[in-house]
């Protein structure tokens, strides 16, 4: 089964951000580190207020502050990471980490991922778990190609996903 | 905002005439997802409401007129005032806060564009999925039509519907970004349904069309019956459901 890169392009600031791309029927697993599907319907985020639209989860997050860890990366080209703060979002709590080549977002992964719903995602390693609805939902029934509607992660995951990029100065 | 869009490409079946997925499918493959890329992009740039100087921000504050916008504007605009016509005035970009907001419809409009890129590569189908609004081409490689869930507003592990997709499918609902479902008539957020969902060619159009539904109710499927080609389905926000007469639900067997 032929698996294509995955694929990143652009900010994130704007109306779309991150492509992922597959060429077989969408693998569950998230590569280490690469795109997230993740459907951001926060609103506000610009501003920071990134408001938890009816989530039901509307505590404040965690007070770990974003981190930023400049590294370089061959040829002059400066690669940096930063990791977001600790937010809640529907299933638990996350962090978000991104990694900015050439003013450009290159990945977007999770630092931190605790899901009480799911025992076995209380690791760092995402490698096998669906942790966003669509990917949720589309592990539950592996025939269909894609789900419509749901996007209750965003708020959260936006959240600590504008932090990071904030302190890349993005 | 920060969408994301997910594309999936199936390659042809094995044992058709077109070439297989080799490298020469691959390379043409990456070109035109780049050339989906920069579709996307590009709307981004023009129509994006976050972007303090895209053309549309700058419109909505009044400092240019939409002849002075790029031409996709003029597009658009008319697209919307269709939309509007088409849905009673349910769906209206002019009664948003702040001013002409196309994004509801937008959104299903770029991610179409982006699926055209691929028009002519060897494949089964193809769907590019942008956050929840998806547009297809083609099928399974199996031949069996497309799957799409349909989430369950009330539960956002399950899924409460699944349907067979030719073209496009939209959802708007009270769980997602519940403060842009302004209802036109009174100017205050409002949601009538839980989930609306709206089948039909054109991703923009369904857009638009399942945002009116989510804010009329259920007298949008009403608006939407008579449309040629579109069908819708709701969820009320008693878990009750209704559609239009011919909705596509998959038959309730398992697999392809």
């Amino acid at each position: 089964m032929k698996r294509a890169p995955i694929v990143i392009a652009g900010t994130v600031a704007g109306l779309f951000a991150v492509l992922e791309f597959h060429t077989s029927p969408a693998k569950l697993a998230i590569p280490g580190g690469a795109a997230l599907p993740a459907t951001a319907g926060g609103t506000g985020i610009t501003g920071g207020t990134g408001t938890a639209s009816g989530t039901g989860t509307a505590s404040q997050p965690a007070a770990s502050p974003s981190q930023s860890s400049p590294s370089s990366a061959g040829a002059g080209s400066a690669v940096r990471t930063a990791t977001g703060p600790r937010v809640n979002y529907s299933f638990g709590v996350l962090s978000v980490r991104i990694t900015v080549s050439g003013g450009k977002v290159t990945r977007v992964g999770l630092a931190y991922l605790n899901d009480d719903s799911d025992p076995r995602s209380q690791s760092i390693d995402q490698q096998s778990i669906p942790i966003l609805e669509q990917e949720a939902l589309q592990a539950q029934s592996a025939s269909i190609q894609g789900v419509s509607g749901a996007s209750y992660t965003s708020a959260g995951f936006t959240q600590s996903l504008q932090s990071a990029l904030h302190s890349l100065g993005m | 905002m920060g969408t994301v869009i997910t594309i999936d490409v199936f390659p042809p079946a094995a044992g058709a005439d077109d070439a297989g997925a080799d490298d020469a499918w691959t390379a043409d493959l990456q070109r035109r997802l780049a050339r989906a890329r920069s579709v996307l992009e590009y709307a981004d740039e023009v129509f994006s409401t976050w972007r303090t100087d895209s053309p549309v921000s700058r419109l909505r504050r009044g400092e240019i007129t939409a002849a002075a916008a790029p031409a996709d504007m003029a597009e658009v605009i008319s697209a919307c005032t269709a939309a509007r016509q088409l849905s009673d005035g349910w769906f209206d970009p002019w009664a948003m806060p702040g001013g002409f907001d196309p994004t509801g419809y937008v959104k299903g409009w770029a991610a179409q564009r982006a699926l055209a890129a691929f028009d002519g590569l060897a494949m089964s189908g193809a769907l590019v999925n942008a956050a929840g609004d998806i547009a297809s081409v083609g099928a399974q490689p199996s031949g069996a039509p497309f799957r799409i869930g349909i989430a369950d507003p009330d539960n956002p592990r399950r899924l409460a519907e699944i349907v067979q997709l030719t073209g496009c499918i939209a959802t708007s609902g009270t769980y997602e970004r519940g403060s842009h479902l302004i209802d036109p008539r009174s100017g205050q957020p409002a949601a009538r349904v839980a989930s609306a969902s709206v089948i039909g060619p054109d991703l923009g159009l369904a857009d638009a069309l399942a945002t009116a539904v989510a804010v009329a109710g259920e007298a949008g499927l009403a608006l939407v019956e008579p449309l040629a080609g579109y069908e819708a389905f709701v969820i009320g926000s008693g878990g009750r459901r209704l559609w239009t007469s011919q909705f596509p639900f998959a038959p309730a067997t398992t697999g392809n």
